[in-house]
């Protein structure tokens, strides 16, 4: 009943066989992480069995009574679809998170900096001129976590 | 802590705030001397970076712009950091006048709250906002009312005083964008006191509200109602936080 033509199975298998040394090309250059490659490796053979064996298709078909085999290949594509959308954004969710964070520690490291060479700054002044009392007084405004 | 003053930190975000920001700093300075202060620079487009540093007041600047809900949080950071025993956010526009930052810290001091919040809408004095924007803090006061039992009716006020635990739990756990409803949602569930007091707020000096136009105002109320139901039923586990 599921009657795939020869050559366009052939186009099937190549494709899917394509796909997959596109992943390979992809991982080899680190343009991919393993981490993230997995689910395109799994759509990949998905992709490579149903070509070379149409018939889980027709068997998955009957199972839930779906009229049009092809109609049950468009709705598994739109769910793979579907969850891949979904863990992008998780994945979205978490960069964000951790760019909060090295943002609000970068800003307070580089507060930190400023007030330590302020106060390096305004030690060595005292030291260069021991003899003038002012310059242990001469604390610059906005050294310290100052007092308004 | 009642033999000693507390350390008192006042963060100030200041986003694009040129006109207001040193006025607001130097009023700070003759009203509350007796509070050290951190304005926290959002990666400013305009003036005020430039304003902070000439003038050496205290301030970090953000790399990169997080809004709100991520600078208030470095604010928070700072004050664990340095060992602040309370902790309140004041806007940078000029809204919250430091006259009354004593009576905001004073619930918080004395430990009969754990974040004391500015309310404008108690006493109904001064500036009350337009109808649209009352309309919408009463219906998100009464959804945080049925949703954790607080009585806030200001709940967008981010005129607020914290004490040193709840600084703690917000430098791990402070919501993005438009943060004030859900800080008080996720205080609530977290076990901690929340409450206000009157104040008069002005006019703002300078510079625009977050929310402004109605897609803006439209996408502040569903974010917002949206998040504070999603606070109330998964923020159950207190202290559970997802930081390294």
């Amino acid at each position: 009943m599921l009657n795939i033509p020869l050559p366009l199975r052939l186009a099937l298998v190549a494709g899917s066989l394509l796909f997959f040394l596109v992943l390979c090309v992809l991982l080899r250059h680190k343009k991919l992480s393993v981490q993230y490659s997995i689910i395109w490796l799994a759509a990949a053979v998905a992709m490579l069995l149903v070509a070379i064996f149409p018939v889980i298709i027709a068997v998955l078909g009957d199972l839930l009574q779906v009229e049009m085999p092809a109609n049950l290949v468009f709705a598994l594509l739109f769910v793979f679809v579907l969850l891949l959308l979904l863990s992008l954004s998780t994945i979205v969710t978490g960069f964000a998170e951790r760019i909060k964070r090295l943002t609000q520690h970068q800003a307070l490291l580089e507060e930190r900096l400023r007030r330590l060479e302020a106060e390096k700054q305004s030690a060595e002044q005292a030291a260069n001129a021991p003899a003038q009392e002012v310059a242990s007084t001469q604390e610059k405004p906005g050294t310290g976590p100052a007092s308004v | 802590m009642h033999n000693k003053q507390p350390k008192i930190l006042i963060i100030i975000p200041c986003y694009n705030e040129e006109e207001s920001i040193e006025a607001v700093i130097e009023r700070l300075g003759t009203v509350f001397p007796q509070g050290d202060y951190l304005v926290v620079n959002d990666c400013s487009t305009d003036k005020s970076g430039a304003i902070l540093s000439q003038k050496g007041y205290t301030h970090i600047t953000l790399p990169v712009n997080l809004g709100i809900g991520g600078g208030v949080q470095s604010g928070y950071l700072y004050a664990v950091e340095n060992g602040y025993d309370i902790t309140v956010q004041m806007d940078g526009d000029g809204q919250h006048n430091p006259k009354y930052l004593a009576d905001v810290i004073a619930p918080v001091a004395n430990g009969t709250l754990d974040m004391c919040i500015g309310s404008r809408f108690i006493t109904k004095e001064g500036f009350q906002s337009g109808v649209m924007r009352r309309f919408g803090i009463r219906f998100l006061s009464g959804l945080i009312r049925l949703l954790s039992g607080a009585k806030v009716k200001d709940v967008t006020s981010g005129f607020r005083a914290c004490n040193r635990e709840l600084t703690a739990y917000y430098a791990q756990n402070y919501a993005q964008d438009y943060p004030e409803p859900e800080a008080i949602i996720s205080a609530v569930a977290g076990g901690y006191r929340v409450g206000e007091v009157p104040v008069v707020m002005d006019e703002r000096l300078g510079g625009v509200s977050s929310i402004s136009g109605v897609i803006k105002g439209a996408y502040f109320m569903v974010k917002v109602s949206l998040s504070l139901i999603v606070h109330r039923l998964l923020l159950t586990q207190k202290g559970k936080d997802s930081s390294c």
